[in-house]
């Protein structure tokens, strides 16, 4: 099978890096998907052997720079969710595109879920519903990747 | 001609190495020595800033394409809008050149009724015109970073304005742009005056949805809705007398004492994007025999502008040596209403023990001698410490 590019990794994790320092702000800034979760997402699915937790956790921790928040809180959710992916690794390469976004929801659920807890123990107030709109936003992201011709790679065989 | 089978390829299946869940267990320990680490100690702030200024670059290339709109929008802009709004500003400009007027006028009598009372004097607080760079991107903290930072000499803890009233204070600072707080953050209280009757308060951010809380008020408090709140200048960061917020909504409940006071923020972040970035107020001397203020030696007598003090009432906005010294005087003065004077003061009863004693050993006149019965007074409800930003 062709190896994939350790550039072409990088180019999209920055480029999805450039999405997520943009100035977003009132409304969209809930509905803002979280773009490197789904590229992290992307290269598990696609690379496990480039692209794992360790990576995860990196990513993590560079969005807890840009964004302010208490270092280590993106960091350890992007890990638990790149487990949650890896572990599930084989099994998802066997489901068709609709499958796979319903199990990606439920990683985004997950993680937004986590990210809630550890930001109401740190302090936070409850924000309501539209804190998990960005799993919504991100579904539909996904679906476009999905449907495109990157998404071509995330199955093992044709729809 | 290309199969489809040969358009895509199966993902890799067998990757090597420790197994994910003990990379699991090894970064989730990681992750919270982080955790505790950055929310106890300031190890990592430096960390921070070296991240922020490498990815920098970055930050600009996801600003250009908001930027671009905005120029680009005021290039595109119709001539019948530019005269509309030229009209409207020179009418504007004319109303407050009258109100500016009437200003300099009740400014230089006020100055003048003011030093009919004995009193402390204090500055005017020089400031510095910052920009709004972007807002905050975590819509649990209500920041907004400023193109200001250590190069401009801009140190944590700065109060910011804008022509409206009060937005907040500096939080972090880095070495080209700053971080500041808005007052409708959790972690930021400002103490207030109501401006119809001169209630003190103190009015904390509630974190969600900009909107400022009063609480511990008493249910029969006299405040009514659409009244202003002003800064009370107590805590020694906000000027005196600018406009924070007005009051929204208050509401009884049956099983509190207390009301429920939501204020609105006056000041518009949303709005237009200067600020003003206020200097830390200086520390000011006070000569004992006269007591007035020395002045610090780069300000001119002219730009001080007198408090009023009346003996029965101490102004807090006196810094503590100068408000010491007039304790000290009222207390000798008034022997008998010591314990009056005490609880109304906020200073510390060991200072004003010995402004007393300096006071008296100055004097060559004979008093009877002042007993060290003042109560300790409470302190000053302020809590604008610029504490870190939780999540």
């Amino acid at each position: 099978m062709r190896q994939v590019s350790f550039r072409l990794v990088l180019l999209s994790f920055l480029l999805a890096y450039v999405c997520h320092l943009m100035p977003w702000s009132g409304l969209a800034l809930w509905l803002k998907p979280e773009f490197m979760l789904l590229v992290l997402i992307y290269w598990l699915l696609r690379a496990p052997y480039l692209c794992n937790v360790g990576s995860a956790w990196l990513v993590g921790l560079a969005i807890d720079l840009a964004t302010g928040s208490l270092l280590g809180q993106h960091a350890l959710v992007y890990a638990f969710t790149a487990f949650l992916a890896v572990s599930y690794h084989r099994r998802l390469t066997l489901f068709n595109v609709w499958q796979q976004a319903a199990y990606v929801l439920i990683l985004l659920v997950i993680e937004r879920s986590l990210l809630f807890v550890l930001k109401i123990f740190s302090g936070g107030e409850n924000p309501g519903l539209i804190y998990w709109t960005a799993c919504l936003t991100g579904l539909v992201v996904w679906l476009l990747v999905s449907f495109s011709r990157f998404g071509l790679h995330l199955q093992s065989r044709k729809v | 001609m290309a199969s489809p089978l040969e358009l895509h390829h199966p993902p890799a299946f067998f990757v090597s190495g420790p197994s994910p869940f003990a990379k699991l267990i090894f970064f989730v320990a990681l992750s919270i020595a982080l955790m505790a680490v950055d929310s106890r100690m300031q190890y990592l702030n430096k960390i921070r800033t070296g991240f922020i200024s490498v990815t920098s670059p970055l930050q600009a290339i996801a600003n250009a394409p908001s930027e671009l709109y905005q120029s680009l929008a005021r290039q595109l802009v119709t001539r019948a809008e530019l005269i509309k709004k030229n009209d409207r500003l020179t009418k504007q400009a004319m109303q407050n050149s009258m109100i500016l007027q009437r200003f300099k006028s009740l400014e230089i009598e006020n100055s003048r009724l003011r030093n009919l009372l004995v009193a402390a004097q204090t500055s005017i607080l020089p400031s510095k015109l910052g920009e709004i760079v972007h807002m905050g991107r975590d819509p649990f903290v209500h920041k907004v970073t400023v193109n200001l930072g250590s190069h401009h000499k801009i140190v944590p803890g700065q109060a910011v304005i804008d022509d409206k009233g009060v937005i907040g204070q500096v939080t972090n600072v880095y070495s080209n742009s700053s971080e500041v707080t808005l007052i409708t953050d959790k972690s930021l209280s400002i103490p207030i005056q109501i401006e119809r009757n001169g209630l003190r308060a103190v009015a904390f951010g509630r974190g969600r949805d900009y909107t400022l809380d009063l609480p511990y008020l008493p249910a029969n408090v006299d405040i009514l809705k659409d009244d202003i709140l002003i800064t009370s200048g107590i805590d020694g960061v906000y000027p005196e007398g600018l406009v924070v917020a007005k009051i929204a909504s208050i509401t009884h409940q049956q099983d509190s004492p207390f009301a429920n006071i939501v204020a609105v923020p006056v000041a518009g972040v949303m709005n237009h994007r200067q600020l003003l970035l206020l200097n830390l107020p200086q520390k000011i001397e006070v000569d004992e025999k006269v007591n007035r203020v020395i002045p610090p030696a780069n300000i001119k007598t002219k730009d001080l502008m007198p408090i009023g003090i009346t003996t029965n009432q101490l102004s807090p906005v006196l810094t503590k040596p100068a408000l010491a010294n007039t304790v000290a005087r009222t207390v000798i003065d008034n022997p008998s209403q010591q314990s009056a004077i005490a609880k109304l003061a906020t200073v510390k009863p060991a200072i004003i023990q010995s402004a007393i004693t300096t006071t008296l050993a100055a004097e060559p006149t004979s008093k009877p001698a002042v007993r060290s019965s003042v109560r300790s007074a409470p302190k000053p409800a302020n809590i604008v410490e610029p504490a870190h930003a939780p999540g």
